[in-house]
């Protein structure tokens, strides 16, 4: 995000904005680093991904806004919400390069739901439906989606054929056409085997380096959690690898063996790091994958996140804006966690909190003084029973301790499982040429 | 004197003039949401561009045509820019100010440009166009002064087109999802601040977007690669064989396909 900003231009006398003061940007960090927009303090809107419920509402997957500005009379109440008349297994959306649309998947139905957020965010709606995943592609479940320029670079989880964990990315441009797809490797590359498997991808331009990691397939992650973890056949289909792409060729050029299928990855971006990391889901440990001296890429565990031996299953992280923390949620204990990036080498817990009895996604504000949870994690995975709590929490962040700001009870709510958050913002005093023109 | 001296520093002047109201717009927003540009960083490449013709580019899309006008003031169809030679595009305003904007742009292109020209492989194969994103502003008398400080060398063409009027340049931007967006003032009128995300479009000689080069992107020796690909693919055409058609989903292969 901060190589990439909105060009401003002016003429004569006209104002011209300050691009001076610059707060530390937080949650953009897991977005494209190069996409436009960028939002410096509180955010007006906050969109949430929400997985449909049988019963529950219309039942249908659903992206509800959320007023976030507390300035507003609306402050944390749901100001709008668009069903997209099925339930597919709502799960991860991706902003376009301009953030002007917001590209949304389902894991089960292998759709893609792309809404427009730029024209009014704070009445989203849905402008095309992409149902030729599988038939273009042989991949299923579209899980992350990742901005490049003019396109979006999809990573997938699973595949039509068997609905294994064996897939590959996928890239579509912005008006909604089919390009190109590309296979997680299975080969061998420098003596590591490949698993195929997929899941988050994240781009570092800079370094021409795409780095992806694997989870699982539909047979896995649409099955009750319950089942998976007795089935010891289905326990050896969790991905063990990070691939380092060169994103240029799109060619793998390295895997790394990290076992236990690691999850969501975040980029130190700002100039003079070179490093990477991510968590692992089943054997609960950071994992930092670092450029050395002679300028390879290397992959060690720096730290563990938890009782491991427990399966606290680290799920969502946030990355500070100047990787000096990190955000990490635990989803079977609850509990949102806060590390100490200053020596990436040696991350250093630092605050915990419990914040619900399942928590999923975490999301920082841009300044990095507010911190959104959400709880869904799958539809079959979640917790049942008292234990099922469904919301949206907000939460303020003074350095110290995270005090709470709002919640949506999604449950009473009738909207659903929420999952994926994204922010935006009412555009500032802006309107078309066309318009312009007309003045 | 180079060229591209004379434009940024007349970039420098103006942004020197207007430093009086530097800040202004930010604090006259509303309390609570601001959407920041973000402090300016000049793209970084720290890593060895792969060579020309180890890699292939993505058919991103075709480029729709539509009636410009050139900076003689002639109507011209943009397909007669896009096709034939391999194009790279980009928007710009004579008026742009920022360091890293157009001046940045035309600046990279400007380089590329020379090492277009000393490369004999690709003599008479490769163009510039610089599209305005102002037509109300941008006469063709306004880009033709313009491009003369750019479009020195009589040998390479480089194009600077605009339009009758900007709903002739719509369709354009937005078959190209070019934004720009104009700033009101606190009486809702529009002024002469304009907003757009700076985008490079690499076209090959058939009218096929094969690369997009945001901020972060314009790498220019990796811009000069790609361009020698394009180049290299169209004399190998005969002997690349058609990406496979069918599903490869447990094939460590890369696949793409055309739209």
């Amino acid at each position: 995000m901060r190589f990439e900003r909105r060009l401003i231009l002016s003429f004569g006398v006209a104002a011209i904005m300050s691009i001076a003061a610059v707060a530390a940007y937080a949650d953009e960090t897991c977005n494209s680093p190069y996409m436009s927009g960028l939002i410096k303090g509180q955010e007006d809107f906050v969109h949430v991904w929400t997985l449909g419920v049988p019963g529950m509402g219309d039942g249908s997957d659903k992206l509800v806004t959320i007023d976030a500005n507390p300035a507003s009379k609306t402050y944390g109440k749901v100001i709008h919400k668009i069903s997209v008349g099925g339930r597919g297994e709502a799960h991860h959306m991706g902003f376009t390069d301009d953030r002007k649309y917001l590209w949304a998947g389902g894991l089960d139905d292998s759709k893609i739901y792309v809404f427009d957020v730029g024209t009014n965010p704070s009445h989203p709606t849905l402008v095309r439906t992409i149902d030729d995943l599988g038939a273009k592609t042989g991949y299923a479940g579209p899980h992350t989606f990742y901005a490049l320029p003019g396109r979006m670079l999809i990573g997938n989880l699973s595949n039509v054929a068997d609905k294994g964990g064996v897939t590959g990315m996928s890239v579509y441009n912005n008006k909604g056409d089919f390009i190109a797809k590309y296979g997680m490797p299975i080969a061998t590359i420098k003596q590591i085997k490949g698993d195929g498997y997929g899941y988050d991808i994240a781009v570092n331009p800079a370094k021409n380096a795409l780095l992806t990691s694997s989870f699982t397939g539909w047979n896995n992650y649409m099955r009750d959690l319950g089942e998976v973890v007795k089935d010891p056949e289905a326990m050896k289909h969790f991905g063990n690898t990070l691939v380092m792409w060169n994103l240029k060729t799109m060619q793998p050029e390295q895997i790394f063996a990290v076992p236990g299928a690691p999850l969501e990855i975040r980029w130190a971006l700002p100039e003079g790091q070179n490093w990477a990391i991510t968590a692992t889901a089943l054997t609960s440990q950071l994992w930092l994958v670092k450029r050395d001296a002679q300028g390879a890429w290397t992959a060690k565990d720096v730290a563990t996140i938890g009782d491991p031996a427990k399966i606290p299953l680290p799920v969502d992280i946030s990355i500070t804006s100047d990787a000096k923390g990190l955000w990490v949620n635990t989803f079977m204990d609850g509990t949102t966690h806060y590390f100490d990036l200053t020596d990436p080498e040696h991350p250093r817990q630092t605050y915990t909190k419990h914040t619900g009895s399942q928590v999923n996604m975490v999301s920082q504000s841009w300044d990095g003084r507010r911190v959104y949870i959400t709880s869904s994690l799958l539809s079959k995975w979640d917790k049942t029973g008292m234990d099922n709590e469904q919301f949206l929490r907000a939460f303020h962040w003074d350095g110290h301790e995270l005090s709470p700001a709002f919640e949506v009870d999604f449950t009473k709510e009738q909207l659903g499982r929420p999952h994926h958050m994204k922010f935006t913002a009412n555009p500032q005093r802006l309107t078309s040429l066309l318009d312009a023109t007309a003045h | 004197m180079h060229p591209l001296g004379a434009l940024l520093r007349r970039a420098g002047a103006v942004a020197g003039t207007l430093s009086a109201v530097l800040g202004l717009a930010a604090a006259t927003g509303p309390a609570g949401a601001t959407e920041d540009p973000g402090k300016a960083t000049a793209p970084r490449m720290e890593f060895v561009p792969p060579p020309p013709g180890s890699y292939k580019l993505q058919k991103i899309q075709r480029v729709a045509d539509a009636v410009l006008l050139d900076s003689a003031g002639h109507a011209i169809r943009l397909a007669s820019l896009t096709q034939s030679k391999i194009t790279l595009l980009t928007f710009f305003y004579t008026y742009c100010v920022d360091p890293l904007g157009c001046p940045f742009a035309h600046t990279t292109l400007t380089g590329l440009r020379d090492q277009v020209r000393d490369d004999r492989a690709l003599a008479g194969r490769v163009r510039f166009v610089s599209v305005s994103l102002d037509p109300t502003h941008d006469t063709p008398a306004a880009i033709a002064a313009y491009g003369r400080e750019l479009a020195v060398d009589p040998k390479f063409e480089w194009r600077f087109v605009t339009a009758r009027r900007v709903p002739e340049l719509l369709p354009v931007l937005e078959d190209f999802g070019q934004d720009v967006s104009v700033d009101l003032d606190e009486s809702g009128r529009a002024t002469r601040t304009l907003h757009h995300m700076l985008k490079m479009f690499l076209i090959d000689a058939h009218g096929e977007v094969r690369e997009i080069y945001t901020l972060a992107f314009v790498q220019p020796q990796v811009m000069f690669n790609d361009i020698k690909t394009l180049a290299m693919e169209a004399l190998d055409a005969p002997r690349i064989a058609p990406a496979p058609t069918e599903s490869s989903t447990h094939r460590n292969t890369a696949q793409i396909g055309s739209n």
